[in-house]
């Protein structure tokens, strides 16, 4: 029973983008001075842009969560607000390359080339390439206390710089991209059929994403669990390797760190890692 | 957090004259900082040649040259400033000591006095050898300041972030690169100004707005990069 109503809101959006895949294609017009049937893109690559950008937010909105929450005195930082944060990284991302593949191809069509430099583009790919820095800093950090500490820093850094992409780069070179859907002027130019299908779409595919940030987060949250589970012996070791191929990761190091005060051992809740014991 | 200004001032410069005392013990940044813009200053006017001479012609792409070789000699030297702490082990002394904040401002300011002092060095033999003329001399110096500025504190940060972590050296230029971006296209844009006698325009504006983001990230975000 509690199955099926978890799963009624699931339906709601599989109807919804179904519904906005066929408005995009049945109900809205084609746009003046596009070539052929490219101005359809619109419906899905800026929902995907929209997606991302929300994603990043999400992300930095979990970091300061975790570093500066509120947490019951004397226990330590939320390590869920940590796993929120990177799941919403890893899905933004997945959005983002999406946002900048279908861009890229509508590109093609329209001005001949791939890849151009535009300043959207140039944006776009800033913002990627900070958010793939975020997750190698991730990769070299063992100790978990400290690693979503340090990654947490990092991308609320990413909230402070990463306006400045979207300010300082268009300014700089021409852009043949289409205005904003609320252009410079404030206003909307737009067919309102095609308005209508881009705000149902970007409402589905920030739902969408909200959805797939929540299964990400579970899985990360689980994955830590079996993993830790498998370290006190109660799964054989195989359990251990589902768990850090799902993108769980223990503290590697089980001697408290000798540069942290008040010993990383404590401050971490994961047990040490299967790597050294059960591998 | 509730002791008196005056201590943390006090905390903050000797922060400031320990890093530049065991500095000039070694030297080992300053050699480093300006082997390797002299360095690469050489190899992009060797590989340049005659260009360089030509007056107006390398006007467009010289600055990002210049500009290169100011963020890849900081990242060859800033980080060491923390990554050191780490690997002789004197962190923990230093978290004793000094006020995060403090320290972050000694470490800030030792940056920006390293840097400084590389562009002083840099930036007129990069003029002489590209035989370049500076149409507005002012706006070079001004774009010079607040362009070092920017680069020392988001350097100052990442080097904290990175100094505890594994693979210190190619991690930095990871993390800094695209912190410092918006940094490096507004001080390029802002010297080719400079070279060819446009006026800054709304670019200065958002490379001081620049500065102060990231200073004010870096003061409200190095307590937790620091002290777990």
């Amino acid at each position: 029973m509690k199955r099926t109503v978890a799963s009624a809101p699931r339906l709601l959006l599989w109807l919804w983008l179904a519904a906005v895949i066929v408005g995009a294609f049945e109900y809205a017009p084609l746009a003046a001075k596009f070539i052929g049937q490219s101005s359809r893109i619109l419906f899905f690559h800026v929902p995907m842009a929209w997606a991302a950008f929300t994603a990043f937010i999400t992300a930095g909105v979990y970091s300061l969560l975790y570093l500066f929450g509120r947490r019951p005195p004397g226990s330590l930082r939320q390590a869920r607000h940590d796993r929120a944060a990177r799941a919403a990284i890893e899905v933004g991302l997945l959005f983002g390359v999406l946002a900048t593949v279908t861009g890229a191809v509508w590109s093609r069509i329209m001005w001949g080339a791939y890849w151009n430099w535009d300043p959207r583009q140039t944006s776009i790919v800033m913002a990627l390439i900070f958010y793939g820095a975020y997750l190698a800093l991730r990769d070299s950090v063992e100790d978990a206390e400290k690693r979503a500490r340090l990654a947490a820093a990092y991308a609320a850094l990413g909230l402070v710089v990463t306006p400045f992409f979207f300010f300082v780069v268009p300014r700089i070179t021409f852009s043949l991209h289409p205005e904003p859907v609320i252009n410079a002027r404030g206003r909307i130019e737009m067919n309102p059929r095609m308005l209508q299908v881009l705000l149902a779409s970007g409402a589905g595919f920030t739902a969408l994403f909200f959805w797939l940030h929540d299964l990400r987060t579970r899985v990360l949250t689980l994955a830590e669990r079996a993993l830790e589970a498998a370290a006190a012996g109660a799964y054989p070791a195989d359990a251990a390797n589902v768990a850090s191929a799902l993108g769980a990761r223990a503290s590697a190091a089980p001697h408290p760190n000798p540069s942290d005060p008040r010993g990383a051992g404590a401050a971490d809740p994961v047990a040490p890692s299967p790597r050294t014991s059960n591998w | 957090m509730s002791r008196p200004a005056s201590t943390w001032v006090r905390e903050a410069a000797a922060v400031f004259a320990k890093e530049w005392r065991s500095e000039l013990r070694t030297r080992y940044a300053l050699n480093t900082l300006a082997l390797f813009a002299i360095n690469t200053l050489v190899v992009v006017s060797a590989s340049l040649g005659p260009l360089g001479a030509a007056p107006g012609k390398g006007s467009e792409a010289l600055p990002v040259l210049l500009w290169l070789i100011l963020l890849f000699a900081a990242a060859a030297g800033l980080p060491r400033s923390f990554v050191h702490e780490e690997e002789t082990q004197t962190a923990t002394a230093l978290r004793l000591a000094a006020t995060p904040s403090a320290l972050f401002c000694g470490k800030l300011a030792y940056a920006l006095t390293l840097l400084a002092a590389l562009e002083a060095l840099v930036a007129p033999l990069f003029l002489a050898v590209m035989n370049l003329d500076v149409a507005r001399p002012g706006l070079l110096v001004a774009t010079l300041a607040a362009g070092g500025f920017g680069l020392a504190a988001g350097s100052t940060l990442v080097a904290a972030i990175i100094a505890q972590a594994r693979g210190k050296g190619t991690l930095f230029a990871v993390l800094s690169f695209p912190v410092l971006l918006p940094l490096l296209l507004l001080a390029v844009e802002l010297t080719r100004g400079a070279f060819a006698g446009a006026p800054p325009g709304v670019a200065l504006v958002q490379l001081l707005l620049y500065d102060g983001a990231v200073t004010t990230a870096g003061l409200m975000l190095f307590p937790v990069v620091w002290n777990p």
